[in-house]
């Protein structure tokens, strides 16, 4: 995640507004026509920070999880992330010749 | 170096437009007319004929008369004119060197780098189809452009804000909806969707048949199918489809349509607009549901959209500004230059590439899912042959993505990666762009041996394929799409341009003598080549 905010000179916590704006900065230097490379990792940076989390709902990452979080929802979020998971590799092993 | 030109190969019309202090125009023919109409004939004598004087023999003279090449671009359909055979990328490029010659003679400048614009749903080989075209003619193709695309670049927009746009385009041959969002120099186009097979030329199409029926009501007689008796038809439906955007009645005569023995039968017939809109009705239903599929690929809805604009000639019938209207309601929609905005775009684009000071950013996608065909899990087990996405449609491009796939038989030594362009479900139902073959892979169980394939998609649609086997790292690759490895040789593509070009140095171009009435009044027709 470092990595995409570096690609777009922004640090993390940048708003959505911000976020587009470092983007089309960006495409300004490297236009896609002339820095084909370039514009594919720029691109890809915007498309990570603008499907993540905003840094207000991201808090596994930034801070310990707290004592008080419900455990029924901590359960169910592990579930999830297990299922997403499961989903990738199980895809993975469908996708053979 | 000469100047750089933009050029909209339309099915019905075509312009070319070049800039001027940053500011794209469109190139006149002496006469002053801009639309040149894209059909490509000879004369009785052996004449070269292009743009008017092409359209105007064709009621006589349909079987020496092309128009509507565009629909046959990437088939291998040929057509002969005098004694040689065309295909669909030599008769374009026939257009395309005659607009050529326009603008140097314009210019007093060599014209030789050119963006060229195609409708946005083109597959594959249709845009190389185009790009070999502008070779023929003479042209390094600088970029194959998406026409919806072409279009928002020259929307002026007045506020700093971002703006999502609806592009609706529907021309002669082809239709095509874009989602675009416009933030000051910044275009980017988030989603795309259309039809290559959908435009005017079919609604001409379906009120020629309904004059064919009035004439048989009329007359108790068929008429005959020959080929000048259909040109002329399909001629008068194509000027009652352009009365009756602007009439709520129009009267079709064809005097002398049929000899029947010594007494000839007329088709004089009247035709109401709502005649006509419910024979198209069912065709524009498509484009509604174009729009739909437009806007959940972008992930919106119909009030995410601050504006819908119309391109196109067939924009002006009524009843497609009222179906847009009612499918987006409370969305302003407005016409912009439907004829010129796309040659336009490509002016401006063409000054972007060519460094000039044009403040404009372009980020486009392919409307078009790549993959191979894999074994996949279904619902019935698993299958083989079914296509795997590698790049979903309406990617942002250039883009590089991966997949790891595996043997899927023990010992299996030989892998074959066939490369897909569509999106059905099955591989072989879309359309084959290539295949090749990784051999003398290590005898191991199924599911052991692992392939990373890797597209990589380039801003102007050529794809790499590259296959690597996980264990030893070997690797081949294809490169799709490529003029200097597939389709046609650089040897056949000189040859062509030669022949094409021999066509006008021994052949004078014989539009501006042709006579001077000016074409949409001139009572001839056309003929389909289909
Ligand atoms: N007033 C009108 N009412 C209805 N149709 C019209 C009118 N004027 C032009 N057309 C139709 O518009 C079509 C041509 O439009 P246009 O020039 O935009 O197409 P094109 O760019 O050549 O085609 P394409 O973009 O599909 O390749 C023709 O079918 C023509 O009959
Ligand atoms: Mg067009």
């Amino acid at each position: 995640m470092q990595d995409h905010y570096d690609r777009l000179g922004l640090s993390p916590g940048a708003t959505p507004a911000e976020i587009k704006a470092a983007y089309h900065a960006k495409l300004k230097e490297f236009p896609a026509h002339s820095h084909p490379q370039d514009f594919k990792a720029i691109r890809a940076a915007y498309e990570a920070l603008r499907k993540a989390p905003r840094a207000e709902d991201d808090f596994f990452a930034e801070v310990p999880v707290q004592a008080e979080l419900d455990p029924a929802l901590l359960d169910q979020l592990q579930q999830r992330a297990i299922a997403a998971v499961d989903v990738t590799l199980e895809d993975l092993i469908r996708l053979t010749f | 170096m000469g100047q750089i030109v933009g050029i909209d190969l339309g099915t019905t019309n075509s312009i070319i437009a070049a800039l001027e202090d940053g500011q794209p125009w469109v190139i006149p023919d002496e006469d002053g007319t801009v639309l040149l109409p894209s059909y490509v004939g000879m004369s009785d004598s052996g004449q070269l004929l292009v743009g008017q004087s092409a359209w105007r023999q064709y009621a006589a003279a349909p079987d020496r008369t092309v128009k509507s090449i565009k629909r046959q671009m990437g088939t291998d359909f040929t057509v002969t004119l005098g004694d040689r055979t065309y295909r669909p990328q030599e008769i374009s490029a026939i257009i395309l060197r005659s607009l050529k010659q326009r603008a140097e003679a314009m210019l007093e400048d060599e014209v030789t780098q050119a963006v060229i614009t195609v409708p946005a749903y083109f597959t594959d080989a249709q845009r190389q189809a185009t790009k070999e075209a502008g070779e023929i003619a003479g042209f390094e193709v600088l970029q194959i452009l998406n026409e919806p695309t072409a279009a928002a670049l020259v929307f002026d927009l007045d506020s700093e804000d971002s703006e999502t746009v609806l592009v609706y385009d529907l021309g002669g041959g082809t239709f095509d909806v874009s989602i675009v969002e416009i933030t000051g120099d910044v275009t980017e186009v988030l989603a795309s969707h259309g039809n290559n097979r959908l435009g005017g030329d079919d609604f001409d199409r379906q009120l020629q048949r309904y004059l064919t029926d009035r004439f048989r009501q009329l007359h108790d007689t068929e008429v005959p199918n020959d080929a000048a008796t259909q040109a002329r038809l399909l001629q008068a439906a194509e000027q009652a489809k352009i009365a009756l955007s602007e009439h709520a009645f129009t009267t079709v005569r064809e005097p002398f349509l049929v000899s029947q023995g010594e007494t000839a039968l007329h088709l004089e017939t009247d035709v109401a607009r709502e005649d006509f809109e419910n024979l198209i009705k069912p065709l524009l239903k498509e484009t509604l549901d174009a729009i739909d599929r437009a806007l959940s690929d972008a992930d919106m809805t119909p009030d995410d959209i601050d504006r819908a604009i119309l391109v196109g000639g067939s924009t002006r019938i009524p009843l497609v500004q009222n179906l847009v209207e009612g499918h987006l309601p409370d969305t302003p929609v407005s016409s912009f230059e439907p004829d010129l905005c796309v040659g336009m775009g490509a002016a401006l684009q063409a000054g972007v590439l060519s460094g000039a000071a044009v403040d404009s950013i372009l980020v486009d996608v392919s409307p078009h899912s790549l993959g191979i065909a894999a074994m996949m899990d279904t619902a019935l087990g698993p299958m083989p042959g079914m296509f795997s996405t590698i790049i979903p449609r309406n990617s942002v491009i250039p883009t590089s993505q991966s997949q790891i796939y595996s043997t899927a038989a023990d010992g299996q030594q030989i892998v074959e990666i066939e490369v897909f362009q569509g999106e059905n479900p099955v591989a072989k139902e879309n359309v084959p762009l290539g295949a090749f073959r990784i051999e003398g892979i290590p005898p191991k169980p199924a599911g052991v041996v692992q392939v990373e394939v890797h597209f990589d998609f380039d801003i102007n649609g050529i794809l790499t394929v590259t296959a690597t086997e996980k264990g030893k790292g070997q690797q081949q690759s294809l490169v799709v799409n490529d003029t200097k490895t597939e389709r046609l040789s650089s040897h056949e593509l000189r040859q062509s341009r030669d022949a094409i070009a021999s066509l006008f140095g021994a052949l004078p171009l014989f539009d501006a003598e042709g006579d001077d009435g000016e074409w949409e009044d001139v009572d001839v027709e056309a003929e389909d080549q289909e």
